[in-house]
């Protein structure tokens, strides 16, 4: 059973969301909302949608092509669109009544098979298929999705009595492999598993800082970052999703809970949020929320809302002893600790921990599906039994009855145990029964977590390990803080190129840190700049290029697998190795320019070979130096795989892996294709025009200057860059090798980072992250 | 020494680069369009016609190869036909013009289409490969000057306002929506597939909207992209024969050509070229700028238009009043033939005696015509 076409009805923000996520995937969409009678067409419902889609910031296309791959309609009219469709994801309005009779509808034109699913958050399973024919409740099931469907990788997926185990494998194998979600099977129970208990854990979290007396910065800071969550904390989260939106969803919630649910106890919307609402503060789409950015004045303003009087103040940063002490002792020491910050810590953990504890197997058949879900769906680091883990269960069960709260079941069959536990290098999680079971991970899915766990490093250092990941295939992991390269990471490059070819196939360069690589270590080239040690910084420019050649033409694959953020000299590493295979999300750039220097470890060659071989480009000498000039100058950043595609970051034939877990099988298949008589590559020659080229840029970018566009130093800096790209001094009948390439770019970078303003820079990138324009 | 007349003047419509309808249109296809418009408006034989002088400001891409010769194919004309494609920028079609007139005055030929076409779309405006010669910027910094930098020299130099140019970019709009409104531009437009009316006028523009916009070029200049001519795509074309050819045709006459010529100035300020070419034709035709009574300017700039406006002491109710380049659009190329076909088509439609047609030519240049009535 493939997946080939889907429809998607009911073109909300969920539902035109879902849409372009599926067009994500390759795969055409139908896209059909109710009739617009008042409008000139009838489907104008759904061609809004598409239109408002495409100018959705975060952006919900991964390129603007795949709007094309969206047919959109109206249910009166165009409802026989839905007969070639191989999934129906019905995304209306939460009303049973208006779902039952669309399934009607739908039942009359859906091919035989073809797969129904709802996206509702609220209606029971079994109640939307009550009266359906069997024929459409064996292919019916609820499909969750999570807000913006493209980013939130949870798919929560619930199936009844009758559905086919067909039907559910098509659907899950769908939506782990094309749409990269993590799915999680979850019991026909209210909120299903991550909204079960992330509603509770947002009214804990908020009804508790209120009855402490702590401000929003405090709370947020004490079950932000100490407790693996985004630093949002539970305020930040709020202002995010829609402050108006938590009553709606408790109201829900009450409808269905079961009597003795301990959200029943505290489910009272706080005065002060229905006042907000009522304000229209409702957060980032409102006027204001629990944070607000106050432009009177022309300023921009941080504030917060004091949480007894309801006025907004300037935001200050949470000064908590217990903060700090949770900083260097971790959550740990947090929870230890006498202040506010501490009982608050102890206080929302305690409670949701428990309750968590309390739901399966209500809600889920096993923890990890608990885990798995708060992790992807809430971006949780941990979830509530890894949580548990953390802070010890004997702690928690300590806590809680000491508290004199009851113990529920599966907590009690922890004691002096953990949740998770590692027998002979294999992962166990603890089952309702109380006995340990393997984790098992997907079919074809490989992850590097699991290869450290039952094996160690051939090689290693502090900065970057090499794993043998089996069929003669090495990884290469960085593990530096925010994965910087750094001469250890380089030394690891090179101690790959050295052993691999005496035993092993090919190389894998990945991580599973949230970002491939952030680039070079700036601190290091800061220190040494500092102290104008010139020439060790023009041997670590000179090692760079040396080892990304040598890994080049090594004489094996190398294949890059980034996910995330693989900027400035990661990006280099990539752009060096014969193949890449990136995760859809994967942002990359050449942003050395916003530090005051230009690529310099082969970045600025290889990105020009690319595009003076590249076919679809303008032809003559200047198109290619323009548009990596354009690339390299704005310090352009792809916002998705099939972006980098467009600046050649990436080759049309490197692969893209939705599945961010999927991502190292794929690389590794690859390598292992390209071992098969593998030769290393060639460089082609380059002619480039010289002075000439370089003063076509010169006079571009005086033109940005005049106009305002770009800052002295951008002048500076661009101009560099200009001189390596028109290929210096030469001629355009000399044929430039590799190494002629090499000494510009390091004879432009060390002319660079040698000026004050270059140094400014790289101070500020250091000390603030964000780039100075000076 | 054989008279030379304009006797017939067509262009496609005019409309923006990138947004407007001729985004997805080939230039050598468009400018089929426009010669067609001139056949048909004329009824010439085309067996008769010698040659086609196609001006073209970046003759590469699609603009590439000899395009007039291509166009002569494309436009399923006799293959007797020559095929000329001629570059002077902005004054590329005008030359056109220019090249006809002195064949035919020597008897190199009696009847010419002459043509210009841009699509600043397709072509950008420096061309794909911009390559400049630094020996010659080291001995001439100006000498790839930018256009919005000759605009600012020219506004500071000549002390013109803001608002003084925002003013006259205005006067240009609403002249050129009155024109439409009253049918004159459809009288000189061939609509090419769905396309039949121009894309770039912004009738709805204020004073005010235009104070608003930020300077395009100088972050402390005064000139701005609605003080601008737009970057346009379009066609056009005129029929330049004798008149003794066009009198034993039958062909209706528009006007006759008086005089022509081109100069040079500094490209720093090439858009104070056209003071010194319309001095030299007018100084040809015996004419002073008093007798002038249809001048069609091409507004590359306001402040351009405005330091010319000065140093010729222009009547502005004579100058562009079906509008001009700022409101309908500067195809660089076509831009020639249109204000020469425009000047001719007016002097008739008005009645009136002389008429003057000239243009800035960037890299510092002016050309100039001078039109007389049958």
């Amino acid at each position: 059973m493939e997946i080939r076409r889907v429809a998607v009805i009911g073109a909300g923000v969920m539902g035109a969301g879902i849409a372009a996520h599926i067009s994500n995937s390759g795969i055409p969409v139908v896209l059909l909302d109710i009739v617009d009678g008042g409008a000139a067409s009838r489907s104008a419902i759904a061609e809004g949608a598409l239109a408002k889609l495409l100018k959705q910031q975060p952006a919900a296309f991964m390129h603007p092509h795949n709007a094309r791959l969206i047919s959109t309609g109206n249910i009166e009219d165009n409802l026989g669109l839905l007969a070639e469709c191989d999934w129906i994801i019905e995304a209306v309005v939460e009303r049973l009544d208006v779902k039952q009779s669309l399934y009607s509808s739908i039942d009359r034109v859906r091919k035989p098979g073809a797969i129904l699913s709802s996206n509702t958050s609220t209606i029971p399973l079994q109640d939307l298929i009550a009266g359906l024919p069997t024929s459409l409740a064996q292919n019916f099931l609820i499909t969750h999705f999570f807000n913006p469907p493209r980013y939130m990788r949870l798919l929560e997926l619930v199936s009844g009595e009758e559905t086919r185990t067909e039907v559910v494998s098509a659907v899950r194998d769908f939506a782990d492999r094309a749409l990269g979600k993590g799915v999680v099977q979850c019991r026909d129970t209210p909120g299903f598993i991550a909204n079960r208990i992330g509603i509770y854990w947002i009214q804990v979290a908020v009804t508790e800082a209120m009855a402490l007396g702590l401000t929003v910065e405090e709370a947020d800071a004490v079950v932000g970052r100490p407790m693996g969550i985004p630093k949002t904390g539970v305020f930040g989260l709020s202002d995010l999703v829609g402050i108006d939106l938590l009553p709606h969803l408790l109201k829900s919630m009450l409808r269905t809970l079961p009597e003795n649910d301990s959200l029943r106890g505290c489910a009272e919307v706080p005065e002060l949020i229905q006042r907000m609402i009522a304000a229209g503060d409702t957060g980032r789409k409102g006027k204001g929320g629990f944070y607000r950015l106050n432009r009177a004045g022309g300023g921009k303003l941080k504030e917060s809302i004091d949480l007894e009087s309801g006025e907004y103040r300037p935001t200050r940063e949470a000064q908590l002893a217990s903060l700090s002490a949770a900083r260097s002792g971790g959550l740990s020491a947090l929870l230890a600790h006498p202040d506010k910050g501490g009982e608050y810590a102890r206080r929302v953990l305690l409670r949701v921990l428990s309750y968590a504890a309390g739901l399966v197997p209500e809600i889920a058949e096993d923890i990890p599906a608990v885990d798995e879900a708060m992790r992807l769906g809430y971006a949780w680091k941990y979830g509530p039994f890894e949580l548990i883990d953390r802070i010890g269960a004997d702690w928690l069960i300590e806590q809680l009855e000491r508290a004199g709260t009851p113990l529920p079941t599966l907590l009690q069959s922890v004691r002096r145990r953990s949740f998770y536990r590692t027998v002979d290098g294999i992962l166990q999680y603890l089952t309702g029964e109380g006995q340990y079971r393997e984790l098992m991970r997907p079919e074809g899915v490989l992850l590097l977590v699991d290869i450290k766990r039952r094996s160690k490093p051939l090689a290693g250092n502090g900065s970057a390990s090499l794993w043998d990941i089996g069929d003669g295939v090495l990884c290469l992991e960085f593990h530096t803080k925010m994965n910087a390269l750094d001469p250890d990471i380089l030394a690891m490059i090179g101690k790959a190129i050295e052993i691999i070819p005496q035993r092993y196939k090919a190389l894998v360069i990945y991580n599973e840190g949230s970002n491939f690589s952030a680039g070079a270590n700036l601190g290091l080239l800061l220190f040494m700049a500092n102290i104008a040690a010139w020439n060790q910084i023009e041997e670590k420019v000179a090692e760079g290029q040396q080892i990304y050649r040598a890994m080049k033409y090594a004489p094996f694959p190398v294949v890059g697998a980034p996910a995330g953020m693989a900027l400035g000299g990661s990006c280099e590493c990539l752009l060096h190795c014969d193949a890449v295979q990136a995760h859809s999300e994967t942002y990359m750039g050449l942003v050395e320019v916003a530090v005051g220097v230009i690529p310099a470890w082969g970045g600025c060659k290889e990105l020009l070979q690319r595009w003076v071989l590249n076919r679809l480009r303008p032809g003559g000498p200047m198109p290619p130096i323009v548009k990596c000039f354009e690339t390299i100058a704005t310090a352009t950043v792809s916002k998705s795989a099939a972006e980098a595609r467009e600046y050649l970051f990436l080759r049309p034939d490197d692969g893209i892996t939705m599945n961010r877990d999927r991502l190292l099988t794929d690389a590794k298949a690859r390598a292992l294709a390209l071992s098969e008589d593998y030769q290393p590559p060639e460089f082609n020659e380059m002619h480039l025009p010289g002075a000439t080229a370089h003063l076509a840029l010169q006079m571009a970018v005086k033109g940005f200057r005049l106009a305002g566009k770009a800052s002295a130093h951008d002048e500076t800096v661009s101009l560099a860059l200009s001189s390596v790209l028109s290929g210096g001094d030469c001629d355009i009948t000399d044929a430039l090798g590799e190494n002629d390439l090499l000494t510009l770019e390091r004879e432009s970078f060390m002319q660079l980072v040698r000026m004050p303003l270059t140094l400014d820079r790289l101070e500020q990138m250091l000390e603030t992250g964000k780039p100075l324009r000076n | 020494m054989n008279n030379i007349v304009i006797a017939g003047y067509k262009r496609t419509p005019f409309t923006l680069a990138k947004k407007g309808g001729f985004a997805r249109v080939r230039p050598d296809d468009l400018v089929v369009a426009a010669i067609q418009g001139v056949l048909q408006q004329t009824g010439v034989d085309p067996a008769a016609i010698e040659d086609l002088i196609l001006g073209c400001a970046f003759p590469e891409g699609e603009q590439g190869f000899n395009m007039a010769r291509l166009a002569v194919m494309l436009a399923g004309l006799p293959l007797s036909i020559g095929g000329v494609t001629v570059n002077r920028f902005c004054g590329s079609s005008m030359q056109a013009i220019h090249q006809a007139a002195g064949a035919i005055a020597m008897g190199a030929g009696e009847a010419f289409i002459c043509a210009g076409v841009e699509s600043m779309t397709r072509i950008p405006m420096t061309g794909f490969n911009p390559m400049p010669n630094p020996r010659l910027v080291e001995q001439f910094p100006a000498a790839y000057v930018s256009m919005g930098e000759t605009a600012e020299n020219l506004a500071r130099q000549y002390q013109i306002g803001r608002s003084e140019q925002e003013a006259f970019a205005w006067a240009s709009q609403q002249k050129a929506v009155a024109a439409r409104d009253a049918g004159s531009l459809a009288a000189e437009i061939v609509a090419v597939a769905d396309v039949t009316e121009d894309g770039c006028i912004r009738g709805d523009t204020t004073l005010e909207a235009l104070a608003q916009l930020t300077p395009a070029f100088s972050e402390k200049g005064s000139v701005t992209a609605g003080t601008s001519s737009p970057l346009t795509d379009g066609a056009a074309a005129v029929l330049v024969c004798s008149e003794t050819f066009a009198r034993s045709n039958g062909i209706e006459m528009l006007a006759r050509v008086r005089s022509i010529a081109i100069s040079g100035c500094a490209p720093e300020v090439m858009g104070i070229g056209p003071v010194l070419s319309s001095r030299k034709a007018l100084q040809r035709a015996g004419l002073q700028m008093k007798d002038i009574d249809i001048i069609e300017l091409n507004e590359a700039f306001a402040s351009q238009s405005i330091a010319c406006i000065r140093d010729l002491e222009l009547d502005p109710a004579r100058l562009n009043i079906d509008g001009g380049a700022i409101a309908l659009g500067h195809p660089l190329g076509a831009s020639g033939a249109r204000i020469t076909g425009k000047a001719a088509a007016l002097l008739k439609r008005e009645n009136k005696h002389f008429a003057l047609a000239t243009q800035c030519i960037g890299g510092g240049q002016g050309i100039a015509t001078l039109l007389e009535a049958i």
